[in-house]
C-alpha cells in the first residue's frame, strides 16, 4: 500500500473538524434549542446551508473568503502570519463547515428532548447555570451529542471536494486519503486505492461502534 | 386576613394566567402544613410556581423567613438556586441518569463529602428509600419515585416545601402511606410544607391550615375539615385517607389468629394476623365508615375493639355527618347517618365508645416492591 500519509492526514484533518464543529456547533445548539429571540430559524436556516450546497460551491466560497487578498484571509496571514490556504488547516476548516449541519442538527434536537422542568428542579436545587448545564443537560443529551460527533467525524473522513478547493491535493502537504484514492485510481494503483479505502472504512465503522457503545451504558460520571 | 403566630410565607401577587384567569391572592402561612386546596383549573399550580419563582409574576412580593425573594417595585427577583425552596412535583422530575443516591445528593453541592453521605442515609431513612439508594429512577415503582423526589426535596434542609400534586397519580394506600409520611417528615424535620391538590381526602388527611382557591382567589382559610363540610357534594367522598396510624407489632394473639398493635398514643387495636416480627413499625388505617359509635361499652359483641374517647367536633352534611374522636391522643374520623347521630345524642364532649372490627383494620404496605420501612 506505500505510503501512509495520506491516511493519517484524514485521520488529523477529520479530528479538527470535529472539535471544531463540536467547540462552535455545541453552544449554537444550545442557543437554537433553548433561545427565543428573533430571527432564531433565519439562523437555523443559514447553518444549516453547507447541507445542501455543493462541497465544491463552498469549498470555493471559502477559498475567496480566506484568500491572502480577502479581508479574513489577509488579516489572518498579518496577524499570525499562517495562511489557510493550500494548508492542511485549511482543509480541516473546510471539511468542519461542510459537516457542520451534521452535528448541529443532532445536537440542538438532542438538547431540546432535555426536560426544561429537570434544569429548573436543578437550580431549585440549589446549583448555578453552569452546574446545570454539566450536571443535567449535558449529561441528558449525550446520545445526540455524540451522534453528532461520530456523523461529522465520518463525514470529515471523507470529505473531498470542499478540501481540495482551499487545500489542494499537495502530496506529503494537504493530500488526504480521498484525495490519494482519487490519484491512484487515476494512475491505475488499484492495491493503494483499495488499501487506503479499507483503512478508512474500518476507522469509520470503528467510531460508528465506538458510540453506539457509549450510547449503551447509561451511567456517567457524577 | 388573620395573620399567622409565626409568619414563615408572606404572597400578595398579580398575575395574569390566561385569557379567562386572573391570579389574585394574598396569604401567609405560618410553619404549620398549608394545603392549597380547588378544582382544576383554579390557578394552584400556577400559584405554586410563582412562589417557587418558576414563572414570574406580573407583579406583586414574596417573602420567605424575612427575605424578600420578589418584589415587583424594587425590581428584586432572587434567583432559583438562592431560594432554599424544596419542590416535589406531579411527574417526580427525578433525574433519570442519576441513582437514587445521587438524586437525593444532588442539593448538597456545598456539603463535606462525608456531611453530605449522612444527610442522604438520614432523609432515605425518613423516606424509606433506603435500600433503594444505588437504583436508577427507570426502576423504582410510582410510590418510590416520590418518595425518592421527597427525599431530594428535602435533603438540604429547604426554609418551605412545595407539593405540587405530587401523590395524585398513585393509589390509595400508596397516597395514605406517603402523606403519613410527609406529616412525619414535617414533624420532625421542621420544615413549614404547601401542598396543592384537589382531592378532599387529601386535604382532610394533611390537616393544617386550608386555602381554597377558586378562579384565581383565595375564598375560605381554615382547619380542611371544616371548610370542606360546607361543599361536601355526595360524589366527593373525602374520608378515605383519613385515620391513618403508626404503630408498632406487639406480637400474635395467643388464643386466635388476630395480631396485637400498639398505636401511637398507647392505645391497643387487634388487627388480622401479621406475618411479621414482633416490634416491626407499621401503618395502619381504619376507614371512616367502618368504625361504629356507641354511647358506652358493650359486652359481649363480635367486633374485637372497643376504644373509649370523646368526640371533639361534629360536622353534618346533608344525610350524613362526619365525627371527629380524640381516643389516646389520636383522631379519629368516623362517618355516620345523620340518624343515627341524632338518635345517639353525638355532641361535642359526648362520651363515646369507637367498635371497630379487626377484619376493618387495614396494615399498609408501602410499595410491592418494597415492605413497610422497620
Amino acid at each position: 500500500m506505500g505510503d501512509l500519509g495520506p491516511f493519517w492526514l484524514s485521520i488529523k484533518v477529520a479530528s479538527v473538524a470535529t472539535l471544531l464543529d463540536v467547540a462552535l456547533g455545541a453552544p449554537l445548539a444550545l442557543l437554537l434549542a433553548r433561545g427565543r429571540f428573533p430571527g432564531r430559524s433565519l439562523l437555523a436556516g443559514a447553518l444549516t446551508l453547507p447541507l445542501v450546497m455543493p462541497p465544491t460551491v463552498l469549498g470555493y466560497v471559502l477559498l475567496i473568503l480566506l484568500g491572502r487578498r480577502s479581508l479574513v484571509g489577509g488579516g489572518l496571514e498579518q496577524v499570525f502570519g499562517v495562511s489557510l490556504v493550500f494548508h492542511w488547516s485549511g482543509g480541516a476548516l473546510a471539511a468542519g463547515v461542510a459537516a457542520f449541519p451534521l452535528f448541529l442538527i443532532p445536537a440542538r434536537s438532542a438538547f431540546e428532548d432535555v426536560d426544561p422542568m429537570l434544569e429548573d428542579a436543578a437550580r431549585l436545587l440549589g446549583r448555578r447555570e453552569l452546574s446545570v448545564f454539566l450536571r443535567v443537560t449535558l449529561p441528558l443529551a449525550r446520545r445526540g451529542l455524540l451522534a453528532g460527533v461520530v456523523l461529522v467525524f465520518a463525514r470529515a473522513l471523507g470529505d473531498f471536494g470542499a478540501t481540495l478547493m482551499v487545500a489542494g491535493d499537495i502530496p506529503g502537504r494537504t493530500q488526504t486519503a480521498s484525495l490519494a484514492i482519487y490519484d491512484a485510481v487515476q494512475v491505475g494503483d488499484n492495491a493503494r486505492a483499495g488499501g487506503l479505502s479499507l483503512l478508512i472504512s474500518v476507522v469509520s465503522i470503528v467510531a460508528l461502534m465506538v458510540a453506539q457503545r457509549g450510547d449503551r451504558s447509561p451511567r456517567t460520571a457524577a | 386576613m388573620i395573620p399567622s403566630p409565626a409568619t414563615t410565607l408572606e404572597v400578595a401577587i398579580e398575575h395574569k394566567v390566561g385569557p379567562n384567569l386572573s391570579l389574585s391572592v394574598e396569604f401567609q402561612l405560618g410553619r404549620e402544613i398549608g394545603v392549597l386546596f380547588g378544582q382544576s383549573g383554579a390557578g394552584k399550580s400556577t400559584l405554586l410556581r410563582l412562589i417557587a419563582g418558576l414563572t414570574r409574576p406580573d407583579s406583586g412580593r414574596i417573602v420567605l423567613d424575612g427575605e424578600v425573594l420578589y418584589d415587583s417595585r424594587a425590581r428584586h427577583d432572587a434567583p432559583l438556586w438562592r431560594r432554599g425552596i424544596g419542590m416535589i412535583y406531579q411527574d417526580d422530575l427525578l433525574f433519570p441518569h442519576l441513582s437514587v443516591r445521587e438524586n437525593i445528593a444532588f442539593g448538597l453541592a456545598g456539603w463535606s463529602r462525608p456531611g453530605a453521605a449522612d444527610r442522604v442515609r438520614e432523609v432515605a431513612g425518613l423516606c424509606g428509600v433506603e435500600r433503594l439508594l444505588d437504583r436508577r429512577p427507570a426502576m423504582l415503582s410510582g410510590g418510590e419515585r416520590q418518595r425518592v423526589g421527597l427525599a431530594r426535596a428535602v435533603a438540604p434542609g429547604p426554609r418551605l416545601l412545595l407539593c405540587d400534586e405530587p401523590f395524585s397519580a398513585l393509589d390509595l394506600g400508596r397516597r395514605s402511606v406517603l402523606i403519613t409520611r410527609l406529616i412525619d417528615l414535617h414533624r420532625s424535620q421542621g420544615i413549614p410544607i404547601l401542598h396543592v391538590t384537589h382531592s378532599p381526602s387529601e386535604a382532610v388527611a394533611l390537616g393544617g391550615t386550608m386555602l381554597m382557591l377558586d378562579q384565581g382567589r383565595i375564598t375560605a382559610v381554615g382547619p380542611p375539615i371544616e371548610l370542606l363540610a360546607g361543599q361536601r357534594r355526595p360524589s366527593i367522598p373525602w374520608t378515605p385517607l383519613a385515620n391513618v396510624f403508626h404503630a408498632v407489632l406487639e406480637g400474635p394473639l395467643a388464643d386466635e389468629g388476630g395480631s396485637l398493635l400498639v398505636l401511637e398514643g398507647g392505645l391497643k387495636l387487634v388487627v388480622p394476623g401479621l406475618d411479621k416480627p414482633a416490634g416491626s413499625a407499621v401503618l395502619v388505617q381504619v376507614r371512616a365508615d367502618d368504625i361504629l359509635l356507641a354511647r358506652g361499652a358493650i359486652p359481649g359483641l363480635s367486633a374485637r375493639n372497643q376504644l373509649a374517647g370523646i368526640v371533639e367536633r361534629v360536622l353534618s352534611h346533608d344525610h350524613e355527618v362526619e365525627v371527629v374522636v380524640r381516643a389516646g391522643g389520636l383522631a379519629f374520623l368516623v362517618s355516620l347517618v345523620a340518624a343515627a347521630a341524632r338518635q345517639l345524642e353525638i355532641t361535642a364532649g359526648a362520651d363515646v365508645v369507637l367498635i371497630i372490627k379487626a377484619r376493618s383494620c387495614r396494615v399498609l404496605e408501602e410499595d410491592e416492591s418494597t415492605p413497610a420501612p422497620t
